[in-house]
């Protein structure tokens, strides 16, 4: 019973592909201008990338960042995005926004969350009062926030459950879901509606649903439910699964991952888009993402290193003021961390800046096709030792063609 | 009427638009060789270890216009003396500060050093002869005059205001104690003088280092109390002291004729606009003002401009000084936080984000009203200099206090979460000075069960009804 073809507010303009992997380069042109693929997207959950201004957020490259629909919904609330006009409006984002559906938060945020068949049933988290999150209330939410990306209300649980007929029960609900957002959605031609792909960690159910949610005709496809604690190995599987038997000319959104290591790997797959709080929520804890591995910024040993957060890195807070930046060092992180805002402000640009440009090397090389020498290189980069290369990632390189071990 | 410091090359220059007589206002300029030129009266932005609470580095160049910083050595030392502080390890090239370079402050930023933070915790031990308390990020600890004045000479601020016997947060001062302050000021002075001179006698005159200059203390007691102080530093130290640090405004009234002409820097932190005049009255050219940054983190945007809006008639009720961004009010509200502030927050934010950036406790409502906080004291300090030009200060004074409230107003949400170097600990069994952040819900299940939830065709409004979206407001 799938609804007729949905219109659709994007266009996937596909650049090239890997002659080795699966990965792809292209341009995703979305109603606030156009977003390079692969990309990374920072999560503004409530309106605000932690401290940064809507300006320092674009200076770091990013042309497209998440908003969370659950935490606009209690505030600002319906109403007043109504009444301002949306979420461009309100943070004063001229670039564009994606909003998951809200059911996420529900289910990891709240302890009390039921899934019904008409819906999430929780309790408000303010006053405790209960409450149903809907398809249709999701979908109503996003069209308020009219964000350029919608997710559908998704039928979420831990990839790690046991209970198979409740993750055959979940992923056939999300299907029904879908419909249900489908006809809820008042905006196709503007607002690109994404279906997400459940399933768990079953590769049979995750086809079958595939085929279902690709019937369905999205402008997006979103392969959800990972991330949930999972052994690598069983993500990479299910990624690669559910990529083979996606059409080409759309893009692929990989939800809630975000290690650099995930990243790369991911694109490898055939993945184009993901998002994570990890870069963000890890900067507030003193931590720097470089492309030597995560330094802890906290520790005494950084106190008296003056070398800039990561050398040769283009973000302002890295080059050195000969070059128009601020020359911060290591120590200055040191010195700040958890005593100041302004030294987590500092190092969220950072890792933001780290995680955007590591996937405009990945673009370029593949646009270049080289992406399997490119992904030698990172992970050279990244582990001293090829005795210290993560087993999924070279189990899952050599299933697309790359020999991470090899020469 | 400049004042070039004897055996170094001109630093620090200050020269008053036209002659005044004491105890009244005074416009000039304050030009450093580094580049630095301030216009006084102004005031001097108040860092907390290095940076402008909630300004990074990047915004303070984009979008503040200060011109010049307050830092606290207490904030970069952790253990000293046990062990050096990590700053102490950064060289710089021989015209830079070490601690300049370490916080990325512009180098057209006059940058002013002094012992304590402004305005100081107050420390449970008592200054020594030799040492005051002081409060690190390690907790408690003491600081000698030598320390101090090696501290200077290695981080080399442009201008470092010199060690001062005050013991903060004691109500009141016994004769004897206060004869103790200036005979302890006095000594220090000396030593941060000859630190610096000896400095100078090692290198050649012609590639001399850039040094900084001295501002020498003046005590918040009766001018009698420090009179032999005052007086060595008329006769033995005026040519070495570039500027005063008054801690107390009413000593304008006493200074002695020598050190009229030389800037003088407020640490009588004035707590309302109209206090911070009353001190312009006075004199006083320079200012480190905490209700800026008070007000921030009361989520208040200071709202008020000099001289006053004119009225025709006067109004019936004052103006407030400051709008409280925590209320309702604002939620929808696409107006900036002033009419006619063309700040980075005001230009391009409205009240309805910055309102649901603090309900929300997200950082970056601070960081936009603390842009705006300063960039209205900006054009307040630009209106009063423009006033004491055209010689209608007076006026606009009173003008001022008829227009505005006498008080900023009351905070009534949280503020950002304090730091240890925020407030004084009041000793064993205190509350907890944060909230915590999260809780969980553990309501009965039950109650889930029970509820009427709404139909299958209800859309989000329904939610909203029953307290999805907006069940929070109710109370405010």
């Amino acid at each position: 019973m799938a609804p007729v073809a949905m219109p659709s507010a994007l266009t996937y303009e596909l650049l090239a592909k890997c002659s080795v992997t699966k990965a792809r380069a292209a341009i995703l042109h979305l109603p606030h201008g156009p977003v390079p693929l692969p990309i990374f997207m920072p999560v503004a959950t409530q309106a605000s990338l932690k401290g940064l201004t809507p300006e320092q957020l674009e200076e770091t490259g990013c042309r497209l960042c998440l908003n969370n629909t659950y935490h606009l919904g209690l505030k600002p609330g319906q109403a007043t995005l109504d009444a301002i006009g949306g979420a461009h409006k309100f943070q004063s984002w001229p670039h564009n926004i994606l909003t998951d559906s809200g059911g996420f938060q529900m289910v990891s945020l709240l302890k009390l969350a039921k899934v019904a068949e008409e819906g999430v049933r929780f309790l408000s988290p303010h006053d405790g009062s209960p409450m149903l999150l809907t398809p249709e209330h999701s979908i109503s939410l996003q069209n308020s926030i009219g964000s350029d990306i919608i997710m559908q209300l998704d039928d979420v649980i831990a990839t790690t459950s046991p209970d198979l007929a409740r993750m055959e029960e979940a992923m056939e609900r999300s299907v029904r879901w879908l419909d249900r957002c489908i006809a809820a959605h008042k905006y196709p031609e503007r607002q690109n509606l994404f279906c997400i792909i459940q399933g768990g960690l079953d590769l049979n159910l995750r086809r079958q649903c595939t085929k279902e949610m690709v019937a369905r005709d999205t402008p997006g496809i979103a392969i959800g439910g990972l991330s949930g604690g999972e052994a690598k190995d069983e993500y990479c599987r299910v990624v690669d699964a559910c990529t083979s038997l996606l059409p080409e000319k759309k893009p692929r959104y990989v939800m809630g991952v975000g290690y650099p290591e995930d990243l790369i790997v991911s694109i490898a797959l055939g993945a184009d888009m993901f998002d994570c709080v990890w870069p963000t929520r890890t900067a507030r804890f003193g931590n720097a993402v470089t492309a030597n591995g995560v330094l802890n910024l906290r520790n005494a040993a950084f106190s008296g290193d003056f070398s800039s957060i990561e050398e040769g890195c283009q973000c302002v807070c890295c080059r050195p003021k000969e070059d128009g930046g601020l020359g911060i060092t290591k120590a200055y992180i040191y010195h700040v961390t958890a005593k100041e805002t302004a030294g987590a402000h500092l190092l969220t640009i950072h890792n933001v800046h780290y995680l955007l440009s590591l996937m405009k090397s990945a673009r370029t090389a593949i646009m270049e096709d080289r992406y399997p020498s490119f992904v030698k290189e990172f992970f050279r980069k990244l582990y001293d030792d090829k005795s210290k290369f993560p087993e999924w990632a070279v189990t899952a390189l050599k299933g697309v063609g790359v020999d991470l071990l090899g020469d | 009427m400049s004042i070039p410091p004897s055996n170094a090359p001109e630093m620090l220059t200050f020269n008053l638009l036209f002659k005044t007589l004491p105890l009244t206002p005074r416009a000039g300029t304050l030009a450093h060789h580094s580049g630095a030129t301030i216009q006084t009266p102004h005031y001097l932005g108040i860092t907390s270890r290095g940076a402008i609470p909630h300004i990074s580095q990047d915004n303070f160049r984009k979008h503040t216009a200060i011109h010049g910083v307050y830092v606290a050595l207490e904030d970069f030392i952790e253990k000293l003396p046990q062990q050096t502080p990590p700053l102490y390890h950064l060289s710089a090239p021989a015209h830079e500060s070490s601690l300049r370079n370490f916080i990325a402050l512009p180098k057209e930023t006059l940058l002013v050093l002094g012992p304590r933070r402004a305005p100081p915790v107050p420390c449970p031990a008592a200054n020594t002869n030799s040492a005051i308390s002081i409060l690190t990020s390690v907790g408690f600890r003491q600081i000698s005059s030598q320390d101090y004045a090696a501290a200077a000479e290695r981080l080399r601020p442009d201008i470092v205001v010199g060690m001062a016997d005050i013991p903060f947060g004691q109500e009141v001062i016994g004769v004897k104690r206060k004869d103790k302050m200036s005979d302890r000021t006095e000594l220090w002075m000396r030593d941060i003088i000859s630190k610096k001179s000896g400095l100078d006698k090692t290198v050649k005159k012609e590639d001399a280092m850039p040094s900084y200059d001295i501002f020498a203390p003046i005590l918040p007691v009766s001018r009698e109390l420090q009179s032999w102080y005052l007086e060595h530093l008329v006769d033995d130290m005026v040519d070495e002291i570039s500027g005063l640090a008054i801690y107390d405004a009413q000593l304008l009234d006493e200074l002695p004729s020598e050190l009229q002409h030389i800037p003088r820097l407020s640490f009588d932190f004035p707590t309302s606009p109209q206090k911070l005049l009353y001190q312009i009255s006075l004199g006083m050219d320079l200012f480190t003002i905490p209700f800026i940054a008070e007000a921030t983190d009361a989520g208040i945007a200071l709202d008020f401009s000099f001289p006053p809006p004119s009225v025709s008639d006067t109004p019936f009720e004052k103006t407030s000084l400051g709008v409280d961004m925590w209320l309702a009010t604002h939620s929808a509200s696409l107006a900036p936080l002033s009419i006619n502030c063309s700040c980075y927050a005001c230009t391009k934010h409205h009240r309805a984000y910055i309102r649901h950036l603090l309900s929300a406790k997200e950082m970056l409502g601070w960081v936009l009203i603390q842009l705006h906080n300063h960039a209205i004291m900006d054009a307040f300090f630009a209106g009063i200099r423009d006033s004491i030009a055209s010689n209608t200060f007076e006026d606009d004074c009173k003008a001022f206090e008829a227009f505005y409230e006498v008080d900023l107003p009351e905070k009534t949400g949280q503020g950002p979460r304090v730091r240890g170097y925020q407030f004084k600990s009041t000793g064993p069994g205190e509350g907890k000075k944060n909230p915590p952040a999260y809780r969980m819900l553990d309501d009965p299940k039950e109650s889930l069960s029970e509820a009427l939830t709404p139909d299958e065709n209800a859309d989000a409004s329904d939610l909203e009804r029953i307290g999805f979206a907006e069940a929070e407001d109710k109370g405010r």
